[in-house]
This record gives structure tokens, C-alpha cells and sequence, in this order.
């Protein structure tokens, strides 16, 4: 390689990788992430304690079948409900203090059975807290169940018998790609790859916004013009986008072997029968290679604001047209998944300034023909060649125009003109 | 072999509508010290910015040491800008290897060539620290030890002397003509004529982009020199002013400064002089550099004007 572009790519490298920032994020990053990942399975796991509900029962009939049926409901393999005996006192009476138990904390709440619900099918459940969807869904499966079984008796059926015949489909879904077959875990891979796409989203747009700093920086402390003396601007751009795209890369490095090993020592022990996804090798292939790719495209942009304002506050009016795209990317990705395979979604995975995470989200769900991901990356490498072009014209004007703020005509007669 | 450090023909630079630099040629010899001068907004950076490639020229080619200006031409030059700057937050010994790294100085030599230099300077005790944990004189010198670190053969310096105090005046002016006895051709951008009067050459003088006057100082100086005369005596001279032939009359308290107009003979006035006053002194001097540049900048904005 070039020795000066080198000595560039060195220079940026290590200024990134030494400052605090760089290493409390690297070092931090996987432990954050992690106890994202185990903290709710464990709380789901251990929440040990008990819903105490009491059962409302105007039919006179049904209580100690529903007080039954959720005691033995099953959560997992853990009971959900703590059911204190009930009493035969008059309804009024009872609702009254029940309501006076809920209030107070002695119950988390009751359920209201009236007269007519074997045949209206509708309950009531009274709670200071209504929004613990999983334990008030097993709730209402438990009591429905009671009352499906009566049902069914009462037209001479034999529920026990009803139940194994209506015994639902069990269907598993196998994603078949070149790779070969996988089981596919459904809401575990959805998750995992909405959080890849979002990781690589803010690494690109947090990664650029340093390179618009750093250029900021050397505006401020003058050596702009040093380094322009020796250094074709072109070679200075790459230089800084290859510097600070290793930088972000490292990190990766280290969050991946460190949560690697995280995931081998706690979190297999915390989470039992979860385990990660299995990434392919293109899935990981293809992060990087869309990383740097779209990091590159997007961090030029930010270069080339750079350059052309003084502050970083007079950088904000620019920058929001240049994010603009990456956020319509990002809403877009509910479309994508729906049909990774459908004509938006091809289309918008062709586009440079979206494939990085339009493409990497269609690789990740199923693995779209070879000749489109190649497409897909052509483009975007023709587009970066355009991006880094345009930004380093800005870039020669740019570092030398103090004080005023240039308006967008005036950054496009930059480009034509130097 | 072409005995030019650079050369400069029909250089023109225009920004938004104001013109900065006319239509300038300019022939720097190898092996000499040559001053840039002019009021400011002269056009003298833009000048220095394009030999850098900074800017483009609108019209003109430029030479260096013989060869049509390109990059591996301009890694031979050393040129620290008037605006100082370096790396904030890299370490100095990082910073000076890098900057000559940029110039294409193998890191290793270049850590070897360092040594002497920071002794020089007295910055040993320094080169691991953070350059903004230097005072601004010493981030002068670091400065210039990053523009010469990669032995540049042409060194190109905007304003070397601006913020410097005398101290560090000395220790750069040293070092700039050591560089020129091992053979380095220097050209300094400055409006200070005393500076320049006790480096170069060799100056041009340009004022609104244009170039108005170009040659060696000595030469320059026996142009300008023949109609200024230096006068004591005693008794009253205020006559002299009114003398035919008398351009301007300066008084320095212990002599007057007369300069005459052109094709007036300074033994009319030795006459006229010796006549009527008792004279401890007539000498026919040459004028400063600084006359020169204010009479002939002067002269000039008229004729422009």
C-alpha cells in the first residue's frame, strides 16, 4: 500500500482505538448487551412469586372447579397462582371485601364470574396491575378450559376425549437456504436479526459521525492545511475512512469473542435451553462487508460536512438530510420482512444508500440469489466511488473556507469548480 | 540542469468575482533565501497555497526543482503555513515521525533524524507528551521541525516569524540559515522587512495580486539608492524642504533623511547645503527595504488607482 495513505490509516487507527471513549464502549458494549439478553429470561424464569387471586363465582357452582383448575395451572413448569380458600359468604358481602384485599395487598386480584357465564362466555378479572399479559392470558385459558369441559358435558361429551381430537397442528418451520437446512427458531431469529440491522444502523451513523468530528478537529487546530500540502485530499479521505472503519471493526472483534465466551460461561447457564441463533458464515461475512461498505458511504457524507462547516453544532442543518435515508431504511424493514423477496425489497437492497441494511437484513432472513447480493454490492461500490469523488472535492474547498457557513448551492458549486 | 527552485509563469487566481493573484511569474534560484513581500491581501498566500496544490491556479504552470509541478515534486518541499497547526492530542514524537511519514520518510529514518532536532530545540524532555500540553513557542519550533523533518530541498514558509518572540525569532532564523548553508532554497512570505532584510537574497514585491518589483536585494537596493541622502549639520535646515528637487524630507533627530526626485543631482543640493549650513555629514545612502516596499506600494495603488 501506498506508504503516505498508510501512514494516514495508522495515524486514524490509533487516535480512535486510544482514546476512553473507544475502550469503556468496547469493554462495556458486551457486558450491557448481555445482561440485555439475560436479565429478562431471568426475571421470566425466576419470578417466583405467586399471583394471589380469589375467584367471584355468582353461578354458586363453578368455584372450587376455576380455584382447582388455577392452582394446578402451570407456568413452564412452575404453578402461576396462589388461590386462598374462599368462603360462602354472601355475594355482596364478599365482592365487597375482596375489593377491600386487592386494595390493601393482600390479593393481586379476583375474578368475577357471573351468573350467565357457562353461556355468555364472559368473565370479569379486577387487578391492581391488568397489564401482566402472560399471567392473565394463562388466567383466562385455565378458567376457559373449565368451562369448555362443562360445556362439553353437559352435551354428553367426554372432554378428556375432545381435547386429544382437537388436538391443534404442531407445525415447525425449517428455513432451507444453500447452506443447508436449520431449524428456524421463529421470534429468536426475528429478534436476532432486527438486532443485528440495528446494530449495524447505529455503528454506521455513529462510526461517520466521528469521522465528521475528527475533520472538524483539524479544521480548528489549522493542521487541515498541513496535511493538504502533502496529501492529495482523495488519499486523505480514504485514509481516514479506512482508519476509523478498522477502529469500528475491532470493536466488533472484541464484542463478538467477548460475548462469545460470555455466552459459553454465564449466559449458557442462565439461560438454559436459549441459545443464540446460529449465524451462518455469510451472515457474519456479509455484517462486515455491509459495515465497512455502508460506513464508508455514509462516513464520506459526514467528511465532507465536515469540511465545509465550522462547528459541530453548524454541522446538525446537514447532517439530518444525509441520515434521512438510513432512517426510511430502517422503517422500512417491517415491509422487508414480510416478503424479503418481493419487488420492494429487491428494489430498495439495490439502492447504495440503503443496501448496506436492506441487503444484510434480506441476507440474514433467507439467502437471496447470488447475482443479487453481487448486484446489490456493485452498486454500492459505485456509489462510494461517486460519495468519496464528491466529498473530496467539498473537502479541498472546504478546509480552507472559514467563518461563514456555506449554504447547499454554494457546496454544489464547490464540486463543480475545484 | 535547471538552476531553479521554482518557477512560476503567468500564475492567475480569481475567487468569487476579486481577482487575487495576476498574471504573476516568478523565478526562485536554487541555493538562495527569497522573500515573498507585500501589504496584506497581497496575494501572497494564495501564491504559496498553489505552488502547495492547496489551490489550483486558474491559469499558469508552476516548476519545481525543474519538473512540471506534481505530488512526488511537492513531497521535496517543506511548507508550514501561516496558520500553525498540528494534531491536538497525538504525542510530539508521534506527530513529527507522521508528518514526515505524509512526506514519504520511512518511519525509522525519520525517528533517527529526530534526535538532533529536539535537542535543538531543548524539546527531548517533551517528545512523549501531548502536543497541546506544549507552551505556544514551543509548538513553533515542533512546528518547523515537522517542516523539515523529511529534508525538504525547497522550504516554503508563510509568515515564519509571526508570533514568534525574539527568542524564538533567533533560534528559527539560525536554524533557516543552516538549512541554506546545506543547500535548501528557502522562500519566506513576509510583511516585516527587517526580517527579510537581514535573510534573503533575493525578494519580489507584489502588491493586488501583481507583481511590481523582483530581483536581488542589493540590486534592488542600488536601484532605489541614488537619490537618498543623509544630513547633519548645524544651524537651520528647514529650508531644505523647500528646496527644488526635494521629494521628502525625514527627520531622525540626529540627521535629516532627504530623498530627491528622480534625475535631481544630490551635488546641487551638497552646494546649496554647504552654503548656507555647517555639515557634519553628507552621504549618499541606500534606502531600507521598508522604504522601498511603502514608496513602491504607494506608487503603485496610485497608478492602479
Amino acid at each position: 500500500m501506498n506508504a503516505k495513505l498508510w501512514a494516514i490509516v495508522r495515524r486514524e487507527y490509533l487516535e480512535r482505538v486510544r482514546t476512553r471513549g473507544f475502550l469503556v464502549a468496547t469493554i462495556l458494549g458486551p457486558v450491557i448487551m448481555s445482561a440485555l439478553m439475560t436479565v429478562p429470561m431471568l426475571v421470566a424464569r425466576s419470578s417466583g412469586k405467586l399471583l394471589r387471586v380469589a375467584v367471584l363465582d355468582e353461578t354458586g357452582t363453578l368455584r372450587a372447579r376455576v380455584e382447582e383448575a388455577l392452582r394446578s395451572a402451570r407456568f413452564g413448569d412452575k404453578p402461576r397462582f396462589e388461590v386462598p380458600p374462599g368462603s360462602e359468604e354472601p355475594l355482596e358481602v364478599r365482592q365487597a371485601e375482596l375489593k377491600k384485599a386487592v386494595l390493601d395487598g393482600r390479593l393481586d386480584g379476583y375474578l368475577h364470574l357471573p351468573k350467565d357465564v357457562l353461556t355468555s362466555g364472559v368473565a370479569s378479572y379486577y387487578g391492581r396491575n391488568v397489564s401482566n399479559r402472560m399471567d392473565l392470558g394463562l388466567l383466562d385459558r385455565s378458567t376457559g378450559e373449565v368451562l369448555v369441559g362443562l360445556r362439553l358435558a353437559d352435551a354428553g361429551l367426554d372432554p378428556a376425549k375432545v381435547k386429544d381430537l382437537t388436538r391443534p397442528l404442531d407445525m415447525t418451520t425449517i428455513r432451507l437456504s444453500a447452506a443447508g437446512e436449520h431449524e428456524d427458531r421463529g421470534i429468536a431469529s426475528l429478534i436476532f436479526s432486527i438486532t443485528l440491522m440495528m446494530i449495524l444502523y447505529t455503528s454506521i451513523l455513529m462510526w461517520g459521525q466521528l469521522v465528521m468530528t475528527s475533520v472538524i478537529e483539524e479544521k480548528t487546530s489549522r493542521v487541515i492545511e498541513v496535511m493538504a500540502s502533502g496529501v492529495p485530499s482523495t488519499q486523505l479521505l480514504w485514509g481516514k475512512l479506512l482508519g476509523v472503519g478498522a477502529a469500528g471493526l475491532t470493536q466488533f472483534l472484541v464484542w463478538a469473542l467477548s460475548l462469545l465466551v460470555l455466552s459459553l460461561v454465564t449466559v449458557g447457564q442462565a439461560a438454559g435451553d436459549f441459545r443464540m441463533p446460529e449465524s451462518s458464515p455469510l451472515v457474519l461475512v456479509s455484517f462486515v462487508l455491509f459495515f465497512l461498505l455502508g460506513f464508508f458511504f455514509y462516513a464520506a457524507l459526514y467528511a465532507s460536512i465536515g469540511a465545509a462547516v465550522n462547528t459541530v453544532q453548524e454541522a446538525q442543518n446537514f447532517v439530518f438530510p444525509i441520515v434521512m435515508p438510513l432512517i426510511i431504511g430502517l422503517m422500512c424493514f417491517t415491509a422487508v420482512l414480510e416478503s424479503p423477496d418481493g419487488g420492494l425489497a429487491i428494489t430498495l437492497s439495490m439502492l447504495p444508500f440503503l443496501a448496506p441494511l436492506i441487503m444484510f437484513l434480506r441476507i440474514v432472513v433467507l439467502t437471496p440469489p447470488w447475482w443479487q447480493i453481487a448486484l446489490s454490492l456493485l452498486l454500492l461500490g459505485f456509489g462510494i466511488l461517486a460519495v468519496v469523488w464528491v466529498a473530496a472535492r467539498i473537502y479541498r474547498v472546504g478546509i480552507l473556507m472559514y467563518g461563514k457557513k456555506p449554504t447547499f448551492p454554494e457546496l454544489v458549486r464547490w464540486v463543480r469548480h475545484s | 540542469m535547471n538552476d531553479n527552485a521554482l518557477v512560476l509563469k503567468g500564475i492567475r487566481k480569481a475567487f468569487a468575482g476579486h481577482v487575487a493573484v495576476q498574471d504573476l511569474s516568478l523565478q526562485v534560484p536554487r541555493h538562495c533565501v527569497f522573500g515573498l513581500l507585500g501589504p496584506n491581501g497581497a496575494g501572497k498566500t494564495t501564491t504559496l497555497r498553489m505552488v502547495m496544490d492547496i489551490l489550483g491556479p486558474d491559469a499558469g504552470t508552476i516548476e519545481i526543482l525543474g519538473r512540471p509541478a506534481d505530488h512526488a515534486a511537492r513531497d521535496r518541499i517543506g511548507y508550514m503555513p501561516e496558520e500553525r497547526g498540528l494534531y491536538p492530542r497525538m504525542v510530539l514524537e508521534e506527530q513529527l515521525v507522521f508528518m514526515a511519514a505524509i512526506k514519504g520518510v520511512p518511519r525509522k529514518e525519520a525517528e533517527k533524524r529526530l534526535g538532533p532536532w529536539l535537542e535543538r530545540f531543548s524539546l527531548v524532555d517533551w517528545r512523549k507528551r501531548k502536543t497541546n500540553e506544549l507552551s505556544k513557542g514551543m509548538q513553533q519550533k515542533a512546528q518547523f521541525i515537522a517542516t523539515v523533518l523529511h529534508e525538504p530541498e525547497v522550504l516554503i514558509m508563510d509568515e515564519p516569524t509571526s508570533g514568534l518572540d525574539p527568542v524564538g525569532m533567533d533560534v528559527m532564523r539560525d536554524a533557516m540559515l543552516d538549512l541554506r548553508r546545506g543547500g535548501t532554497t528557502i522562500v519566506l512570505s513576509s510583511h516585516q522587512m527587517d526580517t527579510v532584510e537581514r535573510l534573503c537574497d533575493r525578494v519580489a514585491l507584489i502588491n493586488r495580486g501583481e507583481k511590481i518589483l523582483d530581483g536581488a536585494v542589493s540590486e534592488v537596493k542600488a536601484r532605489h539608492g541614488k537619490n537618498t541622502v543623509a544630513l547633519a549639520f548645524e544651524g537651520d535646515g528647514s529650508f531644505i524642504e523647500l528646496l527644488p528637487g526635494v521629494a521628502k524630507v525625514t527627520d531622525f533627530g540626529q540627521y535629516l533623511e532627504v530623498r530627491l526626485r528622480d534625475g535631481h543631482d544630490p551635488q546641487a543640493l551638497l552646494n546649496e547645503a554647504a552654503a548656507r549650513l555647517r555639515l557634519r555629514r553628507f552621504e549618499i545612502v541606500q534606502p531600507s527595504l521598508h522604504d522601498i516596499f511603502v514608496e513602491t506600494v504607494t506608487r503603485h495603488g496610485k497608478e492602479a488607482a
